[in-house]
C-alpha cells in the first residue's frame, strides 16, 4: 500500500521547483506571514492583503495589497465581510497580478473578521481562475466571540470551500489544549500562527523538497482531495534514541488529530520523515509499524522520506490524513466549549473538476530541486518550563533538549525525572551544588 | 465491634502505606481505633510504578489495620500526590443585572460556577475546589454574600487538578483490594487538616510534608487555602544521595538516615566518626558525620528554597502568622527545622498532635499525618453536607474528584 516513488536522481536547479505563494488576508494571515518569516521556514514569496494600512505597513511580506483604497481608506474593515468583500473586489485586479503564473496559491486568514473572512473566498476565486492550485489553511474564531462572527466565519469557510483545493480549518478554542492556562495571551497567539505557519510549511516542503522517497503534490492532492473530506494534521520532533517512535506518538497524538482517536477512521494518510544523515532504515520502519498500528488496514498510506543536513540527530514527522465524509461532526454542530479543533480538510471541489487539474501536472511536476531545508525554529520560550504542557502543540518542535549529563541516578534511573527550572532534582543535590568529596 | 460510622483514611505512600481507623462519634468527636501500616512497595515519587508490589503492601497494610482494630474496612478516603498535582487561583465574577442589588442565593451559584470553570489540561482532572473568599463590589473579606446589597460579586477560588490516568491508577489499586474509594484527597491537604488547628489556619501557615518520595505543601491565609502543590522530591533522595556520596548500599545509606542524620552544619566534633560495621559483601569503615550531614543539608536546603521561590512571587510568606509547620516522616530528621529556619525566616515547628481520641500515643508519628488528615477531611465533608445521604454525598465528591463534569 505504500506508494514509494523512485528517488529522482538528476541534481536540479533550484530555480526550477514548484513556485508556491502564500497570501496572507488579514490580521491573523499577516501574523503568521510574519511568522513564516521570523522562523525562516521557508523560501516562498509572501504576499499581504489587508484593509487596515498600519498593519500592511508594519507587515514583512515582499509583496503587500491594500485592499479597498477608495472604500475604507487605509481602516479596517470593521468586522464586516461584506465590507471586506467589497474592499477585495476594489483591488481584484492587483491581487490578481500578485498572484499570477503561481501554479500554487496558499491562502492564510483568521474568519470571523472582516477582512478574512470577506475577502477570502474572493482571493480563491481570484486564483482558481488564474489556473492555481488554491490551498486554504484557516482559523475558526473562539466561541467567546460571539455567535455573530462564528455564523460569518461559517459562512465564509463554506464559500473558501467552493474555490480552494483543499482546505485546513483551524479552531482556535483547541488551543486552549496547546497552550498552558497559564501562558501569557501573546504566547498563546503565537503558537497558534506557529502551528498554523507548521502547516504551511509542511504542506510547501512537501512539495518542493527533493525526497529521498519522494511525495509530491500529486500525492499531496489524491490525500487531501476526497469528496466531503475532513483532515487531521500532525507534526512532531524528536531526538535520542527511540526517537522514530516518540515522534510518531507525539504527532499522532496531537491535538489537532483529536487525540488520535480518529486515525482508525482515515482513508488516506499521507506521512513525511525528515531525518539527517544518520535517518536509519530501522527507523522509518519502526516509525511507519507504528503508524500503521494506529490506522485502518485498508487506509491508503502515501509515505515519502528526506534527509537533510539539518536534521542530524534528530527526526520530524509529518502526518496528513483526510476522512471519510460523515466521520466528522461538522465544527458548526459542535458544541462551543467542547474545543474540537482539528484540522478540517474542506470538501475539495477539485474533485469535482479533475479535468482541469490533469494538464496542470505538467507544469507541477518540474524535477525536483535540491531544496534547502530550514528546520523548524525551535518554540518560542516558554513562560513556564518546569511545567511543560501535557499536551505538546504538534506543530511546536519540542525544544531542544540540553545535552544530557552522563549522571548516574542512583534508585531514581528508572524513574520520571523531576525537572524544577531546568535542574534534575534527581540527582544528589550536594552534586549540584558544587560539593566536593 | 464499633457502633458508630467507620471513617478510614488510607495513603498509599513511597515509604510506607498507613491506614487509619476512626469511628465518628455521635458527640462531634473522632475517636481514633487503630493505625495500620506496612512497608511501602512499588510506589515511586508517590505514585505507583509496580501495580502487583502496591497491591500486596496495601492488603498487608489493610490486614494489619483490620486486626488491630477488629474492623471490616469497606471504604476508605485515599490520599493522592504526585508531582503531577498542581493548583491555582481563580476568580469568578458576577454582575448582578439592572435594578436588582440584592445578592441572591442563585447569583453566589453562578459566581461558583464561573469560579470554578478554569481551563485546565484535558489530561488532568480536578481535585478540590476550595473557596477562598467572596468579594462584593470589590471589598474583599466577604464570606457569605447572599442577602448583602451590591452590584458585583467575586468569587476566589483555590483549585487543585491532577492527571487524571495517574489518580486513576490509585483509584484502581484500592478497588482491586477490594475497597470503595470515598474520595480521593490531596495528601498535603490532608496533611495540613491534621496538624493545624482552626486558630492556626486563620493566622495562617504552611504546612511541609516531607514525605518518602514527595514533598506536599499547603498555605492558609485567613482559613482558606491560597496555595498547595507538590515536589517529587522527598526522603527517598536523602538516602539515595547518602547512597552515592557516601558510597554505601541503599539499606546502609537508610538507616544511616535514620540513625545519624542531621540537617545542620558545623555541629560535629571535627573528624567525627560514624562507623560502618562489617556486612557479608561490605566491609567495615568510617565514615565522617560531617559528610553525611552536609549530604542531607544540601538536599533539604533544596527542597526549602525551591518552596520558597514558588512563595516569594506571591508574598506568601509575609502572612504567615503562625509560621511554617514540618511533618511527614523526614520531618524527623534532627535539625530540620533550624534549616527550615533559615531558609524562611520565620517560625518553624514540629507537627503537633491532632486533637483527636483514642490511640493518641500513635499520632504523635509524622509519618501518619497524612492518613489522619484524611478521617478529618472526611469528618469536614460530612459536616459540610449533613442533609444529604452519605452514599448521595460520596458520589457526589467522587464523580467531582474525577472532573467528571
Amino acid at each position: 500500500m505504500t506508494n514509494s516513488p523512485l528517488p529522482s536522481a538528476k541534481p536540479d536547479p533550484s530555480a526550477d521547483r514548484i513556485k508556491v505563494k502564500v497570501v496572507g488576508i488579514g490580521g491573523a494571515g499577516s501574523n503568521v506571514l510574519d511568522r513564516l518569516v521570523l522562523d525562516e521556514a521557508v523560501e516562498v514569496d509572501l504576499v499581504s492583503c489587508n484593509t487596515d494600512v498600519q498593519s500592511l505597513a508594519s507587515s514583512v511580506a515582499s509583496q503587500k495589497v491594500q485592499l479597498g483604497r477608495t472604500l475604507t481608506r487605509g481602516l479596517g474593515a470593521g468586522g464586516d465581510p461584506e465590507i471586506g468583500f467589497a474592499a477585495a473586489e476594489e483591488a481584484a485586479a492587483e491581487i490578481s497580478t500578485a498572484i499570477e503564473g503561481t501554479p500554487l496559491v496558499f491562502i492564510v486568514a483568521g474568519l470571523g473578521g472582516g477582512t478574512g473572512s470577506g475577502a477570502a473566498p474572493l482571493v480563491a476565486k481570484l486564483a482558481r481562475e488564474r489556473g492555481s492550485l488554491v490551498l486554504a489553511c484557516v482559523t475558526l474564531p473562539f466561541s467567546f466571540e460571539g455567535r455573530r462572527r462564528r455564523e460569518q466565519a461559517a459562512e465564509s469557510l463554506r464559500a473558501i470551500q467552493t474555490y480552494a483545493d483543499a482546505v485546513i480549518c483551524f479552531e482556535n478554542d483547541r488551543m486552549g489544549e496547546i497552550v498552558l492556562p497559564t501562558a501569557g495571551v501573546h504566547d498563546a497567539f503565537g503558537r497558534t500562527d506557529q502551528i498554523i505557519g507548521q502547516c504551511v510549511r509542511s504542506v510547501i516542503d512537501l512539495v518542493q523538497r527533493r525526497g529521498l522517497i519522494r511525495l509530491g503534490f500529486d500525492d499531496l492532492l489524491s490525500a487531501l482531495r476526497n469528496h466531503d473530506s475532513r483532515c487531521l494534521f500532525g507534526y512532531a520532533e524528536a531526538s535520542g534514541h527511540d526517537r522514530a517512535s516518540l515522534a510518531a506518538d507525539e504527532a499522532l497524538r496531537s491535538p489537532l488529530m483529536d487525540g488520535g482517536t480518529l486515525l482508525p477512521r482515515v482513508a488516506h494518510v499521507l506521512v513525511n520523515i525528515t531525518g539527517g544523515a544518520d535517518l536509519t532504515l530501522a527507523e522509518i520502519q519502526s516509525l511507519m509499524q507504528a503508524l500503521h498500528h494506529r490506522i485502518a488496514d485498508n487506509a491508503q498510506v502515501l509515505f515519502g522520506a528526506t534527509v537533510d543536513s539539518r536534521f542530524n540527530g534528530r527526526l520530524g514527522v509529518t502526518v496528513i490524513g483526510s476522512l471519510p465524509a460523515g466521520a466528522f461532526p461538522r465544527e458548526e454542530a459542535k458544541p462551543p466549549s467542547s474545543g474540537q479543533m482539528t484540522a478540517a480538510v474542506a470538501p475539495a471541489p477539485g474533485a469535482s473538476r479533475p479535468a482541469t487539474v490533469a494538464p496542470r501536472a505538467a507544469p507541477l511536476e518540474p524535477p525536483r530541486a535540491p531544496e534547502r531545508f530550514s528546520p523548524p525554529a525551535p518554540a518560542p520560550a516558554r513562560s513556564d518550563s518546569t511545567r511543560p504542557a501535557p499536551t505538546r502543540a504538534p506543530a511546536t518542535p519540542p525544544e531542544p533538549p540540553p545535552a544530557p549529563e552522563p549522571v548516574y541516578r542512583g534508585r531514581f534511573e528508572r524513574s520520571e525525572p523531576t525537572i524544577v527550572d531546568g535542574e534534575d532534582l534527581d540527582v544528589p543535590a550536594f552534586l549540584r551544588k558544587g560539593l566536593k568529596k | 465491634m464499633a457502633k458508630n460510622p467507620i471513617i478510614v483514611g488510607l495513603e498509599i505512600g513511597t515509604t510506607m502505606v498507613c491506614v487509619v481507623v476512626a469511628e465518628a462519634a455521635p458527640s462531634d468527636e473522632t475517636r481514633i481505633l487503630c493505625v495500620g501500616q506496612a512497608d511501602s512497595r512499588g510506589v515511586r515519587k508517590g505514585e505507583i510504578v509496580d501495580f502487583d508490589a502496591a497491591h500486596e503492601a496495601l492488603r498487608d497494610a489493610i490486614a494489619d489495620a483490620e486486626s488491630k482494630s477488629d474492623v471490616t474496612i469497606r471504604s476508605a478516603y485515599v490520599g493522592i500526590t504526585g508531582g503531577h498535582v498542581t493548583s491555582l487561583n481563580n476568580r469568578g465574577v458576577v454582575h448582578l443585572p439592572g435594578e436588582r442589588n440584592e445578592i441572591s442565593d442563585e447569583d453566589v451559584a453562578e459566581v461558583k460556577l464561573r469560579a470554578g470553570e478554569v481551563s485546565i489540561p484535558t489530561n488532568n482532572a480536578f481535585l478540590h475546589n476550595f473557596i477562598q473568599q467572596y468579594r462584593v463590589d470589590g471589598r474583599d473579606g466577604v464570606m457569605n454574600p447572599v442577602g448583602m446589597l451590591g452590584h458585583k460579586i467575586e468569587a476566589d477560588y483555590h483549585i487543585v487538578h491532577g492527571v487524571r490516568n495517574r489518580i486513576q491508577n490509585t483509584i484502581r489499586l484500592v478497588r482491586e483490594v477490594p475497597l470503595e474509594v470515598d474520595d480521593v484527597v490531596f495528601s498535603g491537604l490532608a496533611s495540613a487538616l491534621a496538624v493545624l488547628d482552626r486558630e492556626q489556619r486563620e493566622r495562617g501557615a504552611l504546612v511541609i510534608d516531607i514525605g518518602g518520595g514527595t514533598t506536599d505543601y499547603v498555605i492558609y491565609r485567613d482559613g482558606a487555602v491560597h496555595d498547595s502543590g507538590c515536589i517529587a522530591v522527598g526522603g527517598d533522595h536523602i538516602t539515595n544521595d547518602i547512597s552515592m556520596g557516601l558510597r554505601v548500599p541503599m539499606a546502609r545509606a537508610e538507616r544511616l538516615k535514620i540513625e545519624e542524620g542531621g540537617a545542620v552544619l558545623g555541629t560535629c566534633l571535627p573528624d567525627e566518626k560514624i562507623h560502618l560495621r562489617g556486612e557479608p559483601g561490605f566491609a567495615a569503615r568510617d565514615i565522617e558525620r560531617e559528610m553525611l550531614h552536609q549530604v542531607i543539608h544540601y538536599r533539604l536546603r533544596e527542597i526549602f528554597e525551591l518552596l520558597k521561590k514558588r512563595f516569594d512571587d506571591e508574598r506568601h510568606l509575609d502572612y504567615l502568622g503562625a509560621g511554617v509547620v514540618l511533618t511527614g516522616g523526614s520531618s524527623q530528621i534532627p535539625g530540620i527545622q533550624h534549616l527550615a529556619e533559615d531558609v524562611f525566616g520565620i517560625p518553624v515547628q514540629p507537627a503537633q498532635t491532632p486533637p483527636l481520641s483514642g490511640l493518641t500515643s500513635a499520632l504523635a508519628n509524622p509519618q501518619i499525618s497524612t492518613a489522619l488528615g484524611l478521617v478529618e477531611y472526611a469528618r469536614l465533608v460530612q459536616d459540610e453536607h449533613p442533609s444529604e445521604g452519605f452514599w448521595q454525598r460520596m458520589k457526589h465528591r467522587f464523580n467531582r474528584a474525577l472532573g467528571s463534569r
